[in-house]
């Protein structure tokens, strides 16, 4: 195989392979550990994580749907006209402080990496969503997966018995395909897990006393069919399958009956099991906050034990966090609810050694405006915003970037949705110039950005990040 | 009457027109069984179809490849109504086929295939798909899409030559909501770059677009060719000329392209460097482009489109993905597809008749299954590859076996129209990797517990499953081949037989019988037989 090296007018060159097609070459890449003719990167990030016993690596999404805002969480002003109603506290990282409202989070600084310069251009919330989950803007013929279906494609294992991405109460969404896996497929779109049949606001909850219902669709047989005629069905189906597949090797036929298999053995297993919160303490289900967000929380740790790589959380379905008018109770209330969520998670995890190896991304669509509107209210800022990074892989106990002293503007350490992606997968340890080919046949890189060295603990992951083509 | 959506709940009590229409269905599938027919079709096979069958095999002789048997006649009636309309036979239409004596009922079951309304519906979906790749994007929600799709329907329904759907689509204009073809350029904004790429990949099957910021890494193409080929469309009124644009497809007679980060414009100028003659300089560029692209001249339109008809009933193309012919990436079968890419347009680029063609084929009406050497033998074309169903056919599919009649009189209720949007929108996949089986997890489960396929089985919604039950002319023998007829277009094998029959048979009167054949109904409809098409 010979290696051309061509030259493009200022870019790095492209060492491609001048007999092997561009697609032979993904395909043979496609596996993560073939170096030949890829840049050094790669291998040996790859050949580290195969060393590494605890090479299972996680992600949780939390999703702040929206737009919540920066200068009432993570980042306030107090002194100034725009520094509106909340005071700040202390964390454990001296000199970082965070709103009162969020003080269990507060405790949890050093393992936080706060990001103040989040800079971007999209003030819709339909194009913001899609933005930050794909990292780039809603437009043009391809559809970009969402980051967990990319991510979660590297991660996970196509054996396990439960699927490796997914959603927790992302029902009313301002943008579907920014939840979806695209150009990947049905094969890494995500699992969802949704409060379908309990729209009961969290204090209708509170005041019964009770806890947010998450359901799966179609986790179990339909309520007609009982848990009798479903064994039996069942084992009528491998009968069935096992002749056919008997007598097409390999091919669609194969893939097909892996993946009812893995369906059908997460159904009748301990692995569905996962899913079924009532197996927990009360206390805890409390400790973690009754509703949706709360339970969708603890939820994610079940999984995260049980080895699901990406987990997405939203907070806010319908826009909770899109405070036009009455921005500060509104914020107070949504933070409680964050940061009993939130911190019960981290903590938790840590508790079980799972902190480690579990990277956090917390955001929105953007933020919103440091001058209070006449309303009482903020409204939309994706100028200068705060996203969070936190847990596995990252550098905690940090603010990354910095506002004015109004928060009008981002003063330094500007970070773009594709560096913070980058970040994230670097964190993870995926790298994000991976390939996909979409359906155009365009290879595409999962992310287009470059991870920030300061935000990561690991060091391979900071050496220079070479083209892959 | 009008059938309501598969999730009505059917009322106990029986009306009237309910009974009568139950009647009607069981009469239609009280008609003999037929025995299966093995022999093929001994029709003489047209000159091409039997060259096409020549050339694989001396191929496969050549490379000591060992083609599979003949397809059943029942499995080839499944394989071509799938592949030709999209939908499985009813089971009216298995048992006719299965008993049908002629020698020629093959190839008059392709005639009669290719001339239904169904066909023009499956073809236009498809090369929907083809066209515009991102056409279940949110922003085609908003019925875009419906145009385009009803404007494809009809070439197909008219069996309009392929060049002249492609030339009328390259020099279209009108209103975009209102004339289909527009929908191909706002698909991605008018511009030019883009243009480039979807026309160049769709129609020619070539991937130019890597050469849009730099000289194509491994391929012929350069920067030049590529915004040569785009400058063809950068005469279209673009949407930021705000004022002016009001949504139509409309060329200006300005406006250039120029090599990215530079002032220097690039003059249009064809994939093949040749430079037109004074004949077909005539009119916009967009005119002088499509009067090139679609024509037996052009080297790759023909090939192209071949390879593309070629994939979609063989699974894979000669040429691998079939919209990346280049020098890296050799046909498998050059003769063969230069044969039936020069008979294509030697006949005017008669979609129909290639497909005909092709169906004939003794290679199309191999088997699928295959227990040795499998990659080998499906690459060379000497084993039927198993193909994924698309989201619309799975769905049509169990509509089917449901017992609804599919293309009612009169359009779609709102709540078919949702509930079919819904399922597709779980079980939506690339196009591209017929081979390979898309779906992951909350797919399989849709199918194991989700709503529509638990309908499809349910014993009092299922016309299908209440005809059976309800009839007491059917032995349990009998109602096991209607379902096995309805799900799967075959016969139950004699093991299949004792096995299900002793399944059924269980004691419990009426109520554990219908709640049995339910069973198996599921089991049949969540197997891989039924959701692939082999």
């Amino acid at each position: 195989m010979t290696i051309n090296r061509h030259s493009t007018r200022g870019r790095t060159a492209c060492p491609v392979a001048a007999t092997l097609s561009r697609r032979g070459l993904l395909r043979a890449t496609l596996g993560g550990l073939a170096g030949a003719g890829a840049c050094g990167w790669m291998p040996a990030f790859a050949e580290r994580f195969a060393d590494d016993p605890q090479r299972t690596r996680h992600c949780v999404l939390l999703w702040m749907a929206g737009g919540p805002s920066q200068i009432d969480t993570f980042d306030l002003k107090p002194g100034h006209a725009n520094g509106g109603e909340f005071k700040e506290i202390e964390t454990t990282v001296p000199g970082l402080r965070f709103s009162e409202h969020l003080p269990r989070l507060a405790q949890l600084a050093d393992h936080m990496a706060i990001l103040r310069g989040m800079s971007t251009a999209e003030g819709d919330h339909g194009r913001g969503t899609y933005l930050m989950h794909t990292g780039r803007p809603p437009e043009g013929p391809i559809r970009y997966p969402t980051i967990g279906a990319a991510v979660s494609k590297e991660l996970s294992d196509a054996n396990a018995p439960l699927p490796g991405f997914v959603t927790v109460a992302a029902g009313q969404t301002f943008n579907r395909a920014a939840f979806q896996s695209g150009f990947l497929g049905p094969r890494h779109a995500p699992l969802a897990v949704a409060a379908r049949n309990d729209v009961r606001s969290l204090q209708q909850i509170e005041a019964d006393q009770d806890f947010a219902r998450l359901e799966i669709e179609d986790l179990g047989p339909p309520a007609e069919v009982g848990l009798g005629q479903a064994a039996r069905r069942a084992r009528l189906l491998q009968e069935l399958q096992s002749d056919f597949t008997a007598r097409h090797v390999g091919g669609a036929s194969a893939m097909h009956h892996t993946t009812v298999q893995r369906a059908i053995q997460m159904v009748h297993s301990d692995a569905a099991d996962a899913f079924d919160l009532t197996t927990e303490p009360d206390a805890v289900r409390e400790m973690y906050g009754r509703g949706r967000f709360g339970q969708g929380c603890l939820l994610a740790r079940r999984l995260i034990e049980r080895g699901v790589p990406f987990v997405e959380v939203v907070l806010g379905d319908q826009g909770g966090w899109d405070t036009h008018t009455a921005n500060f109770p509104s914020v107070a209330a949504l933070s409680a609810e964050l940061d009993a969520g939130w911190a019960s998670l981290m903590e938790e995890l840590n508790d079980r050694g799972l902190l480690e190896s579990t990277t956090i991304l917390w955001m929105g669509e953007f933020g919103r405006t440091p001058r209070i509107n006449g309303n009482a209210g903020r409204d939309h800022f994706p100028q200068a915003w705060t996203s969070v990074l936190a847990g596995g892989g990252i550098n905690g106990g940090q603010a990354y970037g910095q506002t004015d002293a109004g928060g009008m503007t981002v003063v330094d350490g500007a970070l773009s949705v594709d560096d913070l992606l980058a970040t994230l997968c670097g964190a993870v340890g995926v790298n994000p110039r991976k390939q996909n080919i979409s359906e155009v046949g365009r290879p595409i890189r999962i992310v287009d950005g470059k991870p920030v060295s300061k935000l990561l603990s690991d060091p391979i992951a900071v050496s220079p990040v070479g083209e892959e083509s | 009457m009008m059938r309501g959506a598969p999730s009505q709940h059917v009322s106990g009590t029986r009306t009237m027109v309910n009974f009568r229409r139950r009647i009607g269905v069981v009469a239609v599938l009280i008609t003999l069984a037929g025995s299966q027919a093995h022999a093929a079709d001994p029709v003489a096979n047209p000159k091409l179809t039997a060259r096409i069958d020549d050339l694989l095999e001396q191929q496969w002789q050549a490379d000591g490849i060992e083609p599979t048997r003949p397809t059943s006649d029942a499995e080839f009636l499944r394989r071509v109504s799938l592949d030709l309309t999209g939908v499985t036979p009813t089971v009216s239409a298995v048992r006719d086929f299965l008993a049908d004596t002629d020698p020629a009922k093959r190839s008059k079951l392709i005639d009669r295939l290719l001339d239904s309304r169904r066909h023009a519906v499956h073809f236009a979906r498809i090369w929907r798909e083809v066209m515009l790749p991102s056409s279940t994007n949110e922003q085609f929600r908003l019925g875009a899409a419906a145009p385009f799709e009803r404007w494809l329907e009809q070439q197909f329904v008219d069996n309009r030559p392929y060049d002249e759907t492609v030339r009328e689509l390259l020099v279209t204009t009108g209103q975009v909501n209102a004339v289909g073809p527009a929908l191909f350029y706002q698909a991605v904004q008018f511009k030019p770059e883009e243009l480039a790429a979807s026309t160049s990949r769709t129609f020619l099957g070539v991937q130019i677009q890597c050469a849009q910021c730099h000289d194509h890494p491994f391929d012929q193409w350069t920067q030049k060719d590529f915004w040569g080929f785009a400058a063809h469309f950068a005469q279209l009124r673009r949407p930021d000329d705000v004022a002016q644009f009001r949504g139509l497809v409309v060329d200006t007679g300005t406006g250039e392209v120029m090599l990215p980060d530079t002032d220097v414009v690039v003059q249009p100028r064809l994939l093949d460097g040749r430079h037109l003659d004074e004949a077909l300089t005539a009119g916009t560029r967009r005119e002088q482009l499509a009067r090139w692209l679609a024509s037996a001249d052009n080297p790759w339109f023909a090939r192209a489109t071949v390879n593309r008809v070629w994939a979609l009933l063989f699974g894979r193309g000669f040429v691998d993905p079939v919209d990346d012919f280049g020098q890296h990436n050799a046909p498998s079968h050059p003769d063969l597809l230069d044969l039936l890419a020069r008979d294509f347009a030697d006949h005017d680029f008669d979609m129909r008749r290639l497909l005909r063609v092709l169906t004939r084929t003794r290679a199309y009406q191999l088997s699928s299954e295959v227990t040795y050497d499998a990659a080998r033998r499906r690459h060379a074309f000497a084993a039927m590859s198993v193909k994924s169903l698309s989201a619309d056919q799975i769905y049509d599919c169990l509509q089917r076996v449901t017992g609804n009649r599919l293309l009612s009189s009169g359009p779609p209720s709102s709540s078919d129209v949702a509930a079919r949007r819904a399922f597709l929108a779980k079980f939506d996949a690339p196009t591209q990797q017929v081979t390979e089986f898309q779906g992951g997890i909350p797919q399989a489960l849709a199918m194991l517990n989700g709503q529509v396929v638990a309908d499809a089985s349910h014993w009092e919604k299922s016309d299908l499953l209440v005809a059976v039950t309800d009839s007491p002319f059917f032995s349990n023998a009998e109602r096991l081949e209607i379902l096995f007829l309805a799900a799967l277009s075959r016969m139950p094998t004699d093991d299949e037989r004792n096995r299900f029959e002793e399944y059924i048979a269980v004691p419990g009167g009426e109520f554990e019988a219908s709640r049995r054949l339910a069973d198996v109904l599921w089991a049949l409809i969540n197997s891989s037989e039924f959701i692939l098409n082999h």
